[in-house]
């Protein structure tokens, strides 16, 4: 029913774009594709509306790399309408900054242990990330212990290295 | 009880131990120093990492009204444009169906099926790069579910009155004149094709379907030109530096004698020359409307492109490398500046 993909929206919406947003990086796509995908809940009504979405972002965000790395071949768009409720682009840079240094460390992370940790900070439980990766529910622990570990260490790596860099 | 492993210290601090095993790990931290100190350890690690996530989360804004996907009104804009792909192809059959019966009923090629289409599309090769980008989008949300097109419906053909200004040119009638079974390539699956025709007729303007055919078919150009106009102002408002020629990423290279350089991360939206190629600018999405753009070229040679300083208000400039680099954008000198410092060879 509608009604009930409405409710699984307000509870979930927020959370899928910030899993999106670690996947392709970008707030406007993100949201654009967050929308989809309950665009797309609408059409296939799925039993586990929550479950699936994560699925089918996570697709759609695949898709998007795959695009992104072709239209780096010919892209000349410049898709910049201005928009009224857009942030001012200076309180960005400084995220943006810190955005990248954490999405380097992300990217260290084995594609499992990143996607499990990714679920979680989406407000996924242990039993629907089993579901969504197909890990044993026992093994889920251990594998965001692991996740959490090397996204520490890559991170303050990345700043160690960082700093030889700016200062040498 | 032997000393707890992390992952199920994890998944205490997770509140996800059921309840008999969080019993037991609960009695044995009481008597266990060692495992106590491990948990306070693997609680610090977790909120680190937390926090880290955390600093690299989108800007929290306010949930769009549902009421809003529901009527799919944000489409992502390669989902607007495959609509108006997709248009234009509807709009060209129906006026194939037109032209058979007015112009040339027995002229019509009984033989061309489906792959004459697509053949032919693809061979209307854009020149315009907006285009390009568009034709380029058009077919993410491939068709699993081809269906054969019924002859048009009632509302389809109204918009023949239109097409009507296009009724002369040979180019339109090369392609349109198809026979009825040709497939709509560039059509979603059932489904989504339903939502999105319920949602034609309320939301998308019919200057969408108008600037479809434009795009689809330049050199349908001149006799479109009013509505080319339109869509033009429209949709190129934003383009920058539309005279500078758009390279690839080896030409760059070659022209630069070097990788060409940006900002590690951002998204790359287009790379190109000055007229004269001795210049190159790297255009790169802050987000997805904010753009900067990189100019650079060798630091030994003279360049003209001077027409960078006078169309940015604000230039900086730095040495990568043996490139010259300076960076414009719609932000201030200082973030700029924080840019410019991360400039570096893209991979």
């Amino acid at each position: 029913m509608p009604d009930d993909i409405a409710e699984v929206y307000r509870n979930t919406y927020p959370a899928l774009v910030r899993f999106l947003y670690r996947k392709v990086w970008d707030q406007g796509r993100a949201e654009d594709l967050a929308q989809e995908a309950f665009a797309r809940a609408l059409v296939h009504r799925p039993d586990n509306t929550r479950g699936w979405l994560f699925v089918v972002a996570a697709n759609m965000a695949r898709d998007e790399a795959r695009k992104a790395a072709r239209e780096r071949r010919h892209l000349t768009l410049l898709k910049s309408e201005p928009d009224a409720t857009e942030l001012d682009p200076e309180e960005s840079i400084d995220a943006h900054t810190q955005a990248q240094q954490v999405r380097v460390a992300l990217e260290q992370l084995t594609p499992r242990d990143r996607e499990a940790l990714l679920l979680w900070d989406a407000g996924m439980s242990y039993d629907e990330i089993a579901t969504q990766t197909g890990l044993a529910r026992g093994a889920i622990g251990t594998t965001l212990a692991r996740a959490r570990r090397r996204l520490v260490e890559a991170y303050d790596a990345g700043q160690e290295g960082g700093q030889h860099v700016a200062r040498g | 009880m032997s000393h707890v492993d992390e992952g199920t210290l994890h998944a205490y601090l997770d509140g996800e131990l059921p309840s008999p095993e969080r019993a037991a790990l609960e009695s044995h931290l009481a008597q266990c120093a060692t495992c106590r100190a491990q948990l306070a350890e693997e609680r610090a690690l977790l909120e680190r990492s937390a926090a880290l996530l955390g600093s690299a989360r989108p800007v929290e804004r306010a949930v769009p009204p549902f009421e809003q996907v529901r009527r799919a009104t944000r489409r992502p804009w390669y989902v607007r444009t495959e609509f108006a792909w997709a248009a234009s192809l509807v709009l060209a059959v129906g006026l194939g169906y037109y032209l058979a019966d007015a112009i040339a009923p027995r002229e019509a090629p009984a033989n061309r099926g489906p792959a004459a289409v697509a053949s032919t599309v693809s061979e209307s090769v854009p020149t315009d790069p907006l285009v390009i980008a568009r034709q380029e989008n058009a077919p993410a949300q491939k068709s699993t579910a081809r269906r054969p097109s019924a002859p048009p419906p009632l509302e389809e053909k109204a918009q023949l009155s239109q097409a009507d200004a296009y009724r002369r040119d040979s180019d339109v009638m090369g392609y349109a004149a198809q026979p009825p079974a040709v497939s709509l390539r560039g059509a979603a699956p059932l489904p989504f094709d339903t939502v999105r025709r319920s949602n034609a007729r309320e939301e998308v303007p019919i200057a969408d379907a108008q600037a479809g055919v434009v795009e689809i078919s330049p050199r349908a150009g001149a006799a479109a030109a009013p509505n080319a106009n339109r869509a033009d102002s429209r949709s190129v408002r934003n383009l920058v530096s539309t005279s500078w020629p758009v390279i690839s990423r080896g030409k760059a290279a070659s022209l630069l004698g070097d990788r060409p350089v940006g900002v590690p991360g951002l998204v790359t939206r287009g790379i190109r020359s000055s007229p004269k190629g001795d210049t190159v600018v790297v255009e790169q999405a802050l987000d997805s409307r904010t753009v900067i753009q990189i100019f650079q070229h060798p630091a030994n040679t003279e360049t003209d492109a001077l027409g960078a300083r006078e169309r940015a208000d604000r230039v900086l400039a730095r040495y990568v490398g043996r490139l010259r680099v300076e960076i414009s954008g719609p932000v201030s000198t200082d973030s700029l500046n924080k840019l410019l410092e991360q400039v570096e060879p893209l991979p």
